[in-house]
């Protein structure tokens, strides 16, 4: 921080340098603190943002920048929103979305519930339960490739231990495949919505239990008309995060499956990648990335009304 | 979302009372928690072993669970080798080192050191650098939030934390562009002002929620003792932030260091990072397991420990402070 203070100084003219910064005002020191961080914000997401929505318009290809760049309206967006292939990746989008978030929220409800019993040893468990949640998903993804081999797998082998299924493949099947990256990333993050569960298990005071007890409410009554409400608001928040995440979903599942087999588990965010980067058809993939956006942003607000709406309950 | 986070406070402790558990719901609990953890630590223990095995263990039916342990994945991850014919394998000097040795049982010998070393000494600058940044810049701006009054300071704060809703690809052709214009593409430097952006929202929301928790009597007895502002920050505030910007700092470092879709996107050899790298680690007739175990394992021991010292600020962490307990 003297660096800071010893730089402005020296912007101040030597001499009474140090004094001058004596006696700044908190309304500068407030500015000069926060104006770096708004700064590389502005220069590194929001500029870029303004940018992409500019070449969503336009006909630009980034492989051939010498072309000359054409206005096109919004041609790009009437093409994205009439094409059958788009409807198709956002299906695929919103399968993984949606049973990753029912399978997470069931699992790690249950988990958190059953943790908060308070057993012995439970904080052990707790931590290495965690762990998958905070590895890299690239890298996941690349390993679940491996447990996922039809001959050497270790999953396959498990799997067929309890039933008899023969030789299958779970990436390589047009039917399996978007199971396959429920499946992993519902291991990878059920943590997550179980230490959300846990913090709002563990704020319910406990006198509300106690007053339920002397009221004679049944432990069923208890668990629908107290735990699961008060939950609720935590619980919610969890399917925020998670869900903005999964909607974006690209590292884990272009290891694991790279969008096949055929474009069955090709999510908006592959797709994406693909126009962009292979195919290079910039304006095009820009508007995708602004109609994504929009959407993320736009379901967000609305959902975070409604959370409010239930807490205040 | 700023509205989540007031959710936070709630009491911790479950402390004893009437409506304790019983010891049987206790005992069942034990046993699924358990039997849940196990079964998911299966894919991590497997990918760790894995690394000790042979080519030919690591791809046998049915899978070996128990077997010889061999140091060839770790010598394949870090080096290139070519294979050789018989008689130039007999015509080489005795081996000098047990590397050497292991890969000779193969018919093979090392050309020189692989990427990966590289890849992952990329990682290390890109991580550490990045989380320097994030977490400098953070403090200072997290401070002026929780100090001071900031015109349209709700706006802001929502403002920096939106910048975490973009997809990354909607972003990289204009970081593309931009860095190819600037001349930072497959730069170091281009990687850590990237992730640093990436970061800062994360930083700033858990250090101003770290810092609103440090009474401001403090600072006002240091100021009416003849501190300045600079000096009171860096001798009150700043020693009592400390546990609150050591685990900020982790949370950024893996954030860096997990980071795929720009490392891939934006750099290809001078600052590319481990993530892309350990997917093509390419032995003969397809991936080479053990070596693609070895570099895992290397890769995750790191955020296995933080994961393990930053147990209590996990929560946290994942919520952008929007639950503290």
């Amino acid at each position: 921080m003297r660096g800071v203070a010893v730089a402005l100084a020296a912007d101040q003219g030597a001499g009474s340098g140090v004094a001058k910064v004596r006696h700044m005002s908190d309304r500068t020191i407030a500015w000069i603190f926060i104006a770096p961080t708004i700064v590389l914000l502005l220069a590194i997401n929001i500029f870029p943002l303004l940018w992409t929505v500019y070449l969503s318009f336009t006909n630009f290809k980034a492989n051939r920048p010498s072309r000359v760049v054409e206005w096109v309206g919004t041609r790009n967006y009437e093409r994205i929103l009439g094409s059958e292939d788009v409807w198709e990746y956002l299906q695929a989008t919103a399968h993984f979305v949606g049973w990753t978030m029912f399978f997470q929220v069931v699992l790690g409800f249950g988990l958190a519930w059953l943790i908060n019993r308070q057993f012995r040893g439970h904080a052990i468990w707790t931590t290495i339960i965690v762990l998958p949640m905070m590895l890299s998903p690239a890298v996941v993804g690349v390993f679940w490739t491996y447990l996922f081999q039809p001959q050497a797998g270790i999953f396959n082998y498990i799997v067929n231990f309890f039933i008899d299924a023969g030789d299958f493949t779970m990436i390589g099947d047009v039917d399996l495949a978007p199971w396959a990256i429920v499946l992993v990333d519902t291991w990878m993050w059920t943590p997550f919505v179980m230490l959300i569960c846990l913090a709002g298990l563990r704020s319910i005071p406990d006198y509300i239990y106690e007053a339920a007890e002397v009221d004679r409410a049944s432990q069923w009554r208890q668990f629908w008309t107290i735990t699961l409400p008060m939950v609720m608001p935590f619980l919610m928040l969890a399917v925020l995060f998670r869900g903005i995440e999964n909607f974006k979903m690209f590292d884990m599942v272009v290891e694991l499956t790279s969008g096949g087999p055929g474009s069955t588990t090709e999510l908006a965010s592959i797709n994406l990648k693909r126009a962009a980067f292979e195919k290079w058809k910039t304006g095009y993939s820009s508007a995708f990335a602004v109609i994504l956006f929009v959407t993320v942003f736009g379901v967000a607000n609305i959902y975070v009304k409604v959370l409010n709406k239930v807490k205040q309950r | 979302m700023t509205a989540a986070a007031a959710s936070g406070a709630a009491s911790g402790d479950n402390a004893r009372s009437v409506v304790e558990p019983s010891t049987l719901s206790r005992w069942l609990a034990a046993v699924l928690v358990i039997g849940y953890a196990l079964v998911a630590l299966i894919p991590l223990v497997w990918i760790v072993l894995t690394g000790f095995k042979t080519p030919s263990d690591a791809i046998a039916y049915p899978p070996k669970v128990t077997f010889d342990a061999s140091l060839e994945g770790y010598v394949n991850l870090f080096t290139n080798r070519s294979r050789q014919p018989p008689e130039y394998m007999a015509s080489l000097p005795p081996a000098e080192t047990w590397y050497d040795t292991l890969v000779r049982k193969r018919n093979m010998v090392i050309t020189g050191p692989s990427r990966f070393a590289g890849r992952y000494w990329n990682s290390l600058i890109i991580g550490f650098g990045s989380t320097f940044l994030a977490v400098f810049l953070g403090t200072l701006a997290a401070y002026a939030f929780s100090r001071f009054k900031v015109p349209a300071k709700d706006d802001l704060l929502f403002f920096i934390l939106s910048t975490r809703m973009m997809p990354p690809i909607a972003v990289a052709i204009p970081i593309y562009l931009m860095y190819r214009t600037l001349g930072l593409s497959d730069t170091h430097l281009g990687m850590i002002l990237l992730y640093t952006a990436v970061n800062l929202s994360l930083a700033v929301w858990l250090l101003k929620g770290f810092m609103d928790e440090i009474p401001k009597e403090y600072e006002e007895a240091a100021l009416t003792d003849g501190y300045s502002r600079f000096q009171a920050f860096w001798k009150v505030v700043l020693p009592q932030a400390k546990t609150g910007i050591a685990s900020t700092a982790i949370f950024c470092l893996i954030f860096a260091w997990n980071e795929y879709a720009f490392a891939l996107l934006l750099t290809s050899g001078r600052a590319q990072t481990a993530p892309p790298f350990i997917p093509i680690i390419i032995g003969e007739g397809g991936l080479d397991w053990p070596a693609v175990g070895a570099g895992t394992t290397l890769f995750l021991l790191p955020v296995v420990i933080f994961t393990v010292l930053l147990r209590k600020h996990l929560l946290r962490g994942i919520t952008f402070g929007a639950v503290r307990k």
